[in-house]
């Protein structure tokens, strides 16, 4: 009866929503409202105007670099709300030496003492991990030519320590994000982008404004590089310190 | 071809999501869940999003997963 009555209510809140998606223009319609309006202008000048030959990069830094700023201020906030939870809950220790003694050995399979790191795994991670970082630099550097760019590669260089945290476990990669650079490091992407914001400032009068002129497109270039790598060093140093929070040793 | 591929694509999307949402042990959900995002990745890339698609590979099926799993571990592995 319970199970009737669920399944009649989502057919009945489905066919609204399979009409509105029947109403949709077809995927890559050049007629649909999206592509009439300013996705014109972007395909057409963005490479010129945003100076960043990857048009996704070009949007996401200048023609919408405020949202851009604004998401990385919500990463960093949401940052600053798991770190408040995680380090006060008393779970995890990550400044207090001193732990609570380890819970008794129950029945449950989840309270089995940790396996050992296999040697085949040990050498792949010490293997693959400069190469892991070499791609993230990569991706982080090449954002505004080719696919990727500060997000992608910030998580790809995040996933390297997370895996290296893993593998050598918490107690050897902790020493090489100390507390203090940490804290720096996790704030780079606004950090990044109140610097550029203010040397937009400095070129054009508006805060995050990128010089439009010919003669200046390697200082624009070079903006939006440093504020990629702001992102991605930003985004790595976030997830490496969520992870290491959760992780104790 | 493309267009199968789409559909094929999608109904794998379906498929998983529906068996993360059914799984009682919260340990194969998390890696269906992975596997939900490396289809998606798949999927973006198939539609012409490259950029979409290395977040959805490196967010989604990488770091995600491995913050699910050392929630799971460090709480109960199966759902009561």
């Amino acid at each position: 009866m319970k199970n009737a009555a669920v399944a009649s209510l989502l057919v009945i809140f489905a066919i609204p929503l399979l009409i509105a998606v029947a109403e949709l223009p077809p995927f890559g319609d050049p007629d649909a409202p999206i592509h009439t309006h300013i996705s014109a202008r972007y395909i057409e000048q963005g490479v010129e105007e945003a100076g960043a030959e990857n048009l996704v990069t070009g949007v996401l830094l200048n023609y919408r670099g405020f949202d851009t700023f604004g998401e990385v201020t919500v990463i960093f906030t949401a940052l600053a709300a798991a770190l408040a939870v995680l380090l006060t809950s008393g779970g995890v220790q990550y400044f207090q030496e001193d732990r609570p003694p380890a819970p008794p050995k129950g029945a449950d399979e989840s309270e089995r003492p940790p396996t050992p790191v296999s040697p085949v795994v040990l050498f792949v991670v010490r293997l693959l991990a400069p190469f892991i970082g070499i791609f993230a630099a990569f991706v982080i550097l090449h954002g505004h030519v080719t696919p990727g760019g500060g997000f992608q590669g910030g998580a790809i260089l995040g996933a390297m320590f997370i895996v290296l945290t893993i593998v050598l476990g918490a107690g050897k990669v902790r020493p090489r994000l100390p507390e203090p650079l940490a804290r720096w490091l996790q704030g780079a992407a606004p950090l990044s982008f109140v610097l550029i914001g203010a040397l937009g400032v400095a070129f054009t009068g508006f805060y995050l404004g990128f010089p439009p002129e010919h003669s200046l497109h390697l200082v624009r270039e070079l903006m939006m590089v440093v504020l990629e790598i702001g992102i991605g060093v930003g985004g790595a140093a976030i997830f490496a310190r969520i992870f290491l929070a959760m992780e104790a040793d | 071809m493309s267009m199968a591929f789409d559909i094929f694509l999608l109904l794998f999307l379906i498929g998983t999501a529906l068996a993360v949402a059914h799984s009682k042990d919260l340990l194969a959900a998390a890696i269906l869940f992975s596997s939900y995002s490396l289809v998606l990745c798949l999927l973006w890339q198939h539609r012409g999003a490259p950029d979409v698609a290395m977040t959805e590979a490196a967010v989604g099926a990488g770091i995600t997963t491995v913050l699910f799993l050392v929630t799971i571990g460090r709480t109960k592995r199966r759902e009561k």
